[in-house]
């Protein structure tokens, strides 16, 4: 569709597949690189310093001088590592996030496919990132990298399911939209989603599903405050410790283009992608350069929560997912589907998803202030606890041997 | 072109269908398995998609390979020995087979025995709908039956993972017990432990 289109002529199929598989990788690199040094201009704005200056122009050319290090770095493989996990599990980290591109709308006609179950492929490609994470952590033999490697995938598991519930949320108010067209089986494509949004952006309609698709962004992409399986004062640098030269420089890629095209997936849900504010009458530069500037405003702020929050613990990490963010992406998804059924209209939904995005603020203020309290009471009143030790704790499972 | 594609795509993923299936047999490393495993599933996600079913595919990648075998590989990093040569469990070999062949069985048997050709006039580009219908629709029971045993397992899963409130206050006892033999510091008391006064130091 795109690239035929783009150039005005018919191409036999795998002229065009492979056209698009380039298009992608190629859109991936710049990306890659201009995130990069984004990432390190606006941290070193943050930090009062002022980045890189020395490699070309205001130190443009960083990037490229860090790929060309990293591929003329050598590529060591730790000798008790597990070969083929250890070299297998780049790609495994890489591909899905590569695969994720397929059905983001750039603009109204610029994808790769407008697949029916968009939405619903992202989310099960970028699962299959943690397989390579926990094959690279198991693969390396190396304690901290299956540290890194067990919270990445801990981490991964728990705060998807809050993410794809909240998704069944805005899918059943954009089917709710969509079927006074005529056409709800096609909510789940995320290019039908940005068309819905003329008007009124999900964001409006959704506010606690934009927080906890943020939040989750945040996890998944193993960003502060959520970087715990990377955190280098903890497991020293998580499950790429014992990668080098380009290996680690794949994980890297993959990060930075899962952020891209996360961001990217949240401007078209909630913010109105291409669509929001002016419609889809605008001709494709201006829809390109709506999708970029929504894109680069989110990119600055998951940017900038690098350096403006401390990092949480990992069981804070966890019970924040399951006793907090599930619930409320339950009750979101439940209070929809009654608000729905009975025909409400839009601003009861979003007043309602207000509500309880004003109640989860409340909770965890509620809670954060609560255990900061009797944090400081514990300890200036229990005194440490000597334990009492009486024989060596033998463990009979390890005393076997192989 | 898409005959010989679709011939292409179809052997290339039973290939690494049946391959990735044969390695999680041969493979001694329970680990190595599970990742044979994860090539395996999505070998069969691609037939699926051969056979246009879409949302039967991409529920495939999102459960099994995405899911389940991340938890497979963290239960058994998280076992003690877990990663020990799989080759000595060979006693049990004789009976596991007997099991995989009847179900292998069953399954052919369905398969042959199954009408296929009602399939083929559902619309295709609704699958996603017509699952969702004929679960709440028609085969109800066994979906609440399916929702019944999950939850049961879940339950299942927390009391065997919780720690239980009479058994770590009958350890806690019997630790006390020990300590008390020795003659060692009293626990309870060293939680709260009496500043020495003036007096007592001095003497």
């Amino acid at each position: 569709m795109v690239l035929s289109e783009f150039a005005g002529v018919s191409m036999p199929d795998w002229i065009d597949a492979l056209l698009r598989i380039i298009f992608i990788v190629a859109l991936m690199t710049i990306m890659a690189f201009a995130l990069i040094y984004l990432e390190r201009k606006i941290l070193a704005r943050f930090q009062a310093r002022v980045g890189p200056t020395r490699t070309g122009p205001i130190g443009t050319l960083q990037s490229i001088a860090d790929a060309l290090k990293l591929v003329t770095k050598e590529d060591v493989r730790p000798i008790t590592a597990d070969r083929w996990a250890f070299e297998l599990a780049p790609y495994m980290a890489f591909v899905p996030v590569f695969l994720v591109f397929v059905p983001m709308p750039f603009t109204e006609t610029w994808f790769i496919r407008d697949l029916n179950l968009g939405l619903l492929f992202v989310f099960g490609v970028l699962g299959l990132n943690i397989v390579g994470v926990v094959m690279a952590a198991w693969g390396s033999d190396n304690k901290y990298a299956l540290l890194g490697g067990v919270r990445a995938a801990a981490q991964a598991i728990s705060y998807e399911i809050p993410m794809l519930l909240i998704i069944v949320a805005v899918v059943m108010v954009a089917a709710g939209r969509l079927a006074v067209d005529g056409d709800a089986s096609a909510a789940g494509s995320i290019n039908a989603i940005v068309g819905d949004q003329t008007t009124t952006p999900y964001i409006l309609l959704q506010p606690l599903g934009f927080f906890i698709f943020i939040i989750g962004m945040l996890a998944e992409l193993h960003r502060p405050p959520f970087d715990m399986p990377i955190a280098e004062s903890e497991v020293v640098g998580g499950y790429f410790v014992e990668y080098s030269g380009m290996r680690w420089g794949m994980f890297f890629l993959a990060e930075y283009t899962a952020l891209f095209l996360l961001v990217v997936l949240a401007s078209s849900l909630f913010l109105g992608g291409w669509n929001w504010p002016f419609g889809a009458d605008v001709g494709l530069g201006l829809q390109i350069v709506l999708t970029f500037v929504k894109t680069s405003v989110m990119i600055v702020l998951v940017i900038g929560s690098r350096a403006l929050f401390p990092r949480l613990r990992i069981d804070q990490l966890m019970s924040f997912s399951w006793k907090v963010l599930l619930p409320f992406s339950i009750v979101q998804v439940i209070a929809n589907g009654i608000i729905l059924a009975y025909g409400g209209p839009d601003w009861v939904v979003g007043l309602v998803s207000f509500g309880l995005l004003v109640a989860l603020g409340g909770l965890v203020y509620y809670i954060m202030s609560r255990k900061q309290g009797e944090g400081a009471r514990t300890v200036q009143t229990t005194p440490a606890t000597p334990r009492v030790i009486t024989a060596p704790e033998v463990t009979p499972v390890e005393a076997g041997g192989d | 072109m898409s005959d010989f594609g679709f011939h292409l795509a179809f052997w290339s993923l039973a290939a690494m269908t049946i391959g990735g299936a044969s390695m999680i047999v041969v493979s001694r490393n329970l680990i190595h398995a599970v990742i044979w495993l994860v090539l395996s599933m999505l070998g069969i996600a691609g037939l699926y998609l051969t056979l246009s079913a879409e949302f039967i595919a991409v529920v495939q990648v999102l459960i099994y390979v995405g899911a389940i075998s991340v938890l497979m590989l963290f239960a058994i990093m998280l076992t003690p020995r877990a990663e020990r040569d799989n080759s000595q469990h060979i006693k049990t070999a004789g009976p596991a087979g007997v099991v995989v062949i009847m179900v292998m069985i069953a399954t052919m048997w369905v398969a042959i025995d199954t009408d296929w050709g009602a399939v083929r006039e559902a619309a295709l580009t609704e699958q996603a709908r017509l699952i969702g219908e004929s679960l709440i629709k028609h085969y109800i029971l066994p979906f609440e039956i399916g929702a019944v045993l999950l939850t049961a397992a879940l339950v299942g899963a927390i009391a065997l993972a919780r720690q239980d409130d009479e058994d770590a206050a009958v350890h806690a006892a019997s630790l006390q017990a020990e300590l008390d033999d020795d003659g060692s510091v009293d626990p309870v008391d060293v939680v709260d432990p009496p500043l020495p006064t003036d007096g007592e130091a001095s003497t």
